[in-house]
């Protein structure tokens, strides 16, 4: 019975054997051994059960946590995908296409997705893309192919469109006048059977996958010249393909998460959702040494017109010195596509709720997103102001950064802006070259914060006001007096052709050919030399050292400035007070420089290049520059044409230059 | 041999139910320690177990964020107190190793560590890394109420508390957004719909039950039980700043509302006022500050704040309140260095006391003393001519900060109760006639002067 003894070690199970021993020795007895060896088994036994018992329960304790933790995870997931699942189980999508001389609309499963039934609007063919597993609408163009040159965008806009994608078009009013065979056979080459023989005034529904199957065309002839074709209704399934068949297969990182999410809901911007070899959209420009403005807040003003952000946003992302962080888009409007723009590059984008209408809802949104800016920067001194129709230039932070320290030093300047209003391409010549002006040009500039928050914010133009923001900024009650600095060569190009106050006309005639830098790290000349009191030398010195032309000649011809290189020249206006811009208008426009209003000018001076001279163009004798005429020369007038409606019209347009 | 036979079975019966027990009673306190360390910990002291789990999971946590460069401080209360006990101690200390683990590995459910926003950048990779180290965590986003203003703007949701757990115990991360006003801002933790309401028990946490509003520390490099973290330099002071630092956001939406009714006075004089205003309450809050007397913000600018975000354009002074025993003496020596002359002094320390400075271009500045009875506080007014004197009641409040003109202020948080005890039930209705005398709607007359103290409490310059 020696080896019965327990273990010492657990003390209550000793007890007990000892007990049990010393029972079974003292009384020796059979049934009670018997007793005390069931009730040990049936302790055994419990014991046992108890055991396996607490194993299982603590495992599947374990286990449960682990699920919860998961679940989280799960749940961020799910955020994002959970707009789409409803949809992706469908396999079928009924679509609607409706084509008529007044009025056109597609419904997907139901739900009108365009419906245009405005008068002398919406003119041409309507195209709209879908995805092919979602039937999200992915992108809606009209083209007016009634106009001239509207078939290129289109066939440049279809050409895009990734393969596999659900194509649905419809004509209103007309949409073949211009409809050139190119733009024709990229339609048939999409599957329809009609689009060759469109004519005048048909009406045309046409639903297709992009380099796959047609799910339906309708087409009513016109009868004659003066007639429309009869109203047409189609009415057709499109089976939906899995998620996986519509999308790219690039390697799962970080940036093409971003690429997946964007390229699922819409089309339209090129390559970056092509599968092979999709262009970038991380740039990592060379970072700029001692730049200046790395932690300088820029705001981007936005509206709604996403393509124009996509280019602009590329330019500056590829800027030298860009620092994203800082970058904010504030998008006028609770528009998705402009912000799926911004989320493409990573980048943060703010919705503001429209308030009042037209230029007066541009200048308070331009409100908004300063003062926003300053909120989440506010240990910002500055702020980068860049427009969302704008191309940046490679140098542009490069040329802030050398600049910058003018603003904080100078209190006689107002800005420094990246655009040259007169620097066109046959006017402007030197990138390293500075100006004082006292406009302000916009289209790319930086703002101090204590201008804005102890001047301009306290008196913003309010709501009902339907002021321009940058017309009242240019006031004498807010500027005071107070210069801008510009370069030579502008470091932004205003490519925007429709916007609010713009259009394709207005754009050739004074945006097109304006000059932009493209040259890298421009080392800037004599920055110091911009200073109030230094630039008055500076100018002297340019001044006592310049040419003075022959007066004799028409300043319009090319032949009053010589054939030479690098000469400084000059050239005496009839100016007869501060605010005569009689003759300076005449020469900007036989010049073919901004004449719109008067932009450029220092104490009555403007300074350009012509034939790759520097012109210099002093108004007599308002400037205080006069002096520096040679008494024999008499200062040029040139008349205003007699044109009295022309005159009116003036300033109605010169308001027209912020979009 | 059928009794041996017996035996041996239940001998081996025995053993096995001895090895289950043994085993039954080590997993039950392995099952222990990872639900609940308090409990064993109690019985076997700080030192090992539990107490190491701690300071390992502070010091994996540390390990993750260095190597992702993200520069975070400590501003776990518990802690903090502990060190500042040994402060004098632990920032003259060398690096060598410390003999025990006296901070890191007091029982508690959390070590909370300070993020500020600006400087960190790539967060998706640090999730990344934390998983493979082990931590599950938790993101808890929000608006960002930098974004709230007069004008109605949505941008991304901002992260404003992070939760890092491994083991037993979690790193709670509040992350720190700098604010117009130069102070720093941390937001509320509210958990969303989906989120895992047990993943800590989240009102042990001691940030995220309000917002908060901090100055930004000085920050100190210290090495704490082996561990090399930043601390505030002054952990007394933050601790002391820390239990009173709610955060009061105004409210733009009814103030947006209010505007719609009454529209803005956007004349050159109201502009022009307001610039005032403005620039004369920065230099009161920059005086007051530096004397380390607390205000707020009183009457009529405290019923600007409340329902207009804004000065209101023909309040014609700025006025703060002062509890009497923050009544400093170098107040009006100070007021008079910044450039601001005393107007006139009513009442005395003793009862009543009123300070009026004379700011620039016509602005002035009253400050009220407050006095505080059992139910009620009160301030006084006396009249100049008549030497009569009134009583201004209002319910007991705190004080809580806010942003005012790009200032970090006080403002009593009970506001609401506050301004209706000043104006009424109809606050909201502007009115410009006002009659400090009568208008209020917890004045009460309170006797006059005797006529020989006049000298004393009625003084006009």
């Amino acid at each position: 019975m020696d080896e019965w003894k327990p273990s010492p070690v657990v003390k209550p199970h000793k007890k007990r054997s000892w007990y049990l021993a010393w029972k079974y020795k003292l009384m020796n007895q059979r049934a009670l051994r018997k007793l005390c060896q069931t009730g040990a088994v049936l302790f055994l036994l419990v014991t046992v059960i108890v055991n396996i018992k607490l194993i299982l329960d603590t495992r599947r304790a374990a286990y449960e946590e682990e699920e919860e933790s998961a679940q989280d995870y799960d749940d961020e997931m799910l955020n994002v995908e959970v707009a789409r699942h409803p949809v992706s189980n469908k396999k079928v999508l009924d679509v609607e296409v409706y084509s008529s001389r007044s009025k056109v609309y597609v419904a997907v499963d139901g739900t009108t997705v365009l419906e245009d039934e405005a008068r002398e609007q919406g003119r041409g063919i309507h195209v709209i893309v879908l995805n092919q597993a979602t039937g999200h609408v992915m992108a809606k163009r009209v083209f007016d192919t009634y106009s001239p040159h509207e078939d290129e965008a289109m066939v440049l806009f279809l050409n895009m469109v990734a393969r596999g994608r659900i194509l649905i078009f419809t004509i209103k009013d007309e949409g073949s006048f211009h409809l050139k065979d190119t733009a024709k056979n990229v339609l048939k080459s999409l599957g329809s059977q009609v689009a060759p023989f469109l004519s005048w005034r048909d009406m045309w529904t046409f639903v297709g996958k992009k380099g796959g199957e047609v799910y339906g065309e309708k087409h009513a002839k016109s009868p004659a010249l003066s007639t429309w074709g009869d109203p047409v209704l189609l009415k057709t399934e499109v089976h939906l393909t899995s998620v996986e068949d519509a999308e790219c297969h690039w390697p799962d990182t970080e940036l093409n998460r971003r690429r997946r999410r964007f390229c699922s809901k819409v089309e339209g911007y090129g390559s970056v959702c092509s599968c092979k070899d999709p262009t970038p959209i991380e740039f990592n420009p060379d970072p700029l040494k001692d730049n200046k403005v790395f932690d300088v807040p820029v705001a981007v003003i936005a509206g709604n017109r996403p393509n124009y952000l996509y280019r602009m946003l590329r330019s500056l992302l590829s800027a030298q010195g860009v620092n994203p962080q800082m970058i904010t888009v504030f998008i006028d409007g609770y528009y998705e596509e402009p912000m799926d723009v911004v989320e493409l590059f990573g980048l943060s984008g703010i919705q503001h709720t429209p308030i009042s209408i037209k230029n007066a809802r541009v200048s308070q949104h331009y409100k908004a997103s300063l003062t926003a800016t300053f909120n989440l920067f506010p240990d910002a001194k500055f702020a980068v102001v860049l427009e969302e129709d704008l191309d940046i230039s490679v140098d542009f932070f490069s040329f802030l950064s050398q600049s910058i320290h003018l603003l904080e030093e100078d209190e006689s300047l107002y800005c420094i802006s990246a655009w040259n209003d007169q620097g066109y391409e046959h006017t402007a010549e030197d990138p390293s070259l500075l100006y004082r002006v006292e406009t302000m040009p916009g289209l790319g500039w930086v703002l101090r914060k204590s201008l804005y928050k102890d001047e301009l914010e306290p008196k913003w133009p309010t709501p009902e006001k339907l002021w321009d923001w940058d017309m009242w900024m240019r006031m004498p009650e807010q500027r005071k007096g107070r210069e801008c600095i510009i370069p030579d060569i502008s470091r932004s190009y205003h490519f925007g052709i429709v916007g609010l106050n713009m259009n394709g006309y207005f754009h050739e005639a004074y945006f097109k050919k304006h000059k932009f830098n493209t040259v890298p790290n421009v080392q800037l000349k004599n920055v110091e030399s911009l200073r109030k009191d230094a630039y008055e030398t500076e100018i002297h010195r340019l001044l006592g050292e310049a040419e003075v032309l022959d007066h004799s000649k028409n300043p319009c011809e090319d032949s009053f400035v010589p054939d030479t290189e690098g000469k400084v020249y000059v050239m005496f206006i009839k100016m007869e007070q501060e605010a005569d811009f009689t003759t300076w208008t005449q020469l900007a426009k036989c010049l073919h420089i901004w004449d719109l209003d008067v932009r450029g000018n220092h104490k009555g001076l403007w300074r350009l290049f012509r034939k790759k001279n520097h012109f210099l163009v002093v108004g007599v004798p308002a400037s205080p520059y006069s002096s520096k005429k040679p008494s024999s020369v008499t200062p040029i007038y040139m008349e205003p044409p007699a044109k009295e409606e022309g005159a009116v019209a003036v300033p109605a347009v010169a308001a027209a230059e912020q979009t | 041999m059928q009794k041996v036979n017996k035996n041996v079975v239940l001998a081996l019966l025995t053993l096995t139910s001895l090895v289950f027990l043994l085993f039954q009673l080590y997993y039950y306190k392995f099952y222990l320690s990872q639900k609940n360390g308090a409990v064993f910990s109690k019985v076997r002291g700080s030192q090992s177990g539990q107490g190491s789990t701690r300071w390992h999971v502070v010091r994996k946590f540390l390990g993750l964020i260095s190597s992702h460069n993200i520069p975070v401080y400590l501003i776990d209360p518990l802690i903090l107190g502990l060190v500042d006990k040994d402060i004098e101690q632990i920032r003259s200390s060398s690096d060598g190793p410390s003999p025990e683990c006296k901070y890191f590995c007091v029982p508690r459910d959390f070590t909370t560590f300070a993020l500020q926003d600006k400087t960190w950048k790539h967060e998706v990779e640090l999730f990344r890394t934390a998983e493979k180290m082990g931590f599950q965590w938790l993101k808890v986003l929000n608006k960002d109420p930098r974004l709230d203003g007069m004008d109605d703007l949505s941008g991304t949701e901002i992260p404003l508390h992070y939760i890092f757990k491994l083991s037993s115990h979690a790193i709670h991360l509040v992350v720190f957004y700098e604010r117009s006003g130069n102070y720093l801002w941390h937001g509320p933790l509210r958990l969303k719909q989906h989120m895992d309401r047990k993943f800590v028990p989240f009102r042990k946490l001691h940030f995220g039950r309000y917002p908060g509003a901090y100055e930004k520390p000085e920050l100190l490099l210290v090495s704490i039980d082996d561990l090399k973290v930043q601390i505030p330099k002054n952990p007394s002071s933050f601790l002391e700043e820390m239990s009173h630092s709610r955060f009061l956001e105004c409210r733009y939406r009814e103030a947006r509302a209010f505007f719609q009714l009454y529209p803005d006075d956007a004349s050159v004089d109201a502009v022009e006022f307001r610039k005032r205003a403005k620039s004369l309450l920065h230099l009161a809050a920059l005086t007051l500050n530096n004397l380390g007397v607390k205000f707020w913000l009183s009457s009529g600018t405290c019923l600007g704040w409340y329902r207009q975000c804004n000065v209101i354009p023909y309040s014609k002074d700025v006025d703060l309140g002062i509890f009497i025993r923050d009544y400093k003496a170098d107040i009006i020596p100070a007021f008079q260095k910044a450039g601001l002359p005393l107007k006139h002094k009513f009442g005395k320390v003793e009862d009543s006391l009123e300070l009026s400075f004379q700011g620039k271009d016509d602005v002035k500045l009253d400050i009220f003393f407050f006095y505080e009875e059992d139910d009620h506080i009160w301030n006084g007014g006396t009249q100049a001519k008549s030497g009569k004197k009134f009583k201004y009641l209002f319910p007991k409040f705190t004080l809580c900060w806010t942003e005012f003109v790009e200032l970090k202020v006080h403002v009593p948080c009970e506001t609401l109760q506050y301004v209706e005890a000043n104006y009424g039930p109809d606050w909201k209705v502007p009115v410009k006639m006002w009659d400090w005398k009568s208008s209020p709607s917890n004045v009460q007359f309170n006797g006059v002067w005797p006529v020989d103290e006049w000298d004393d409490v009625i003084q006009i310059y």
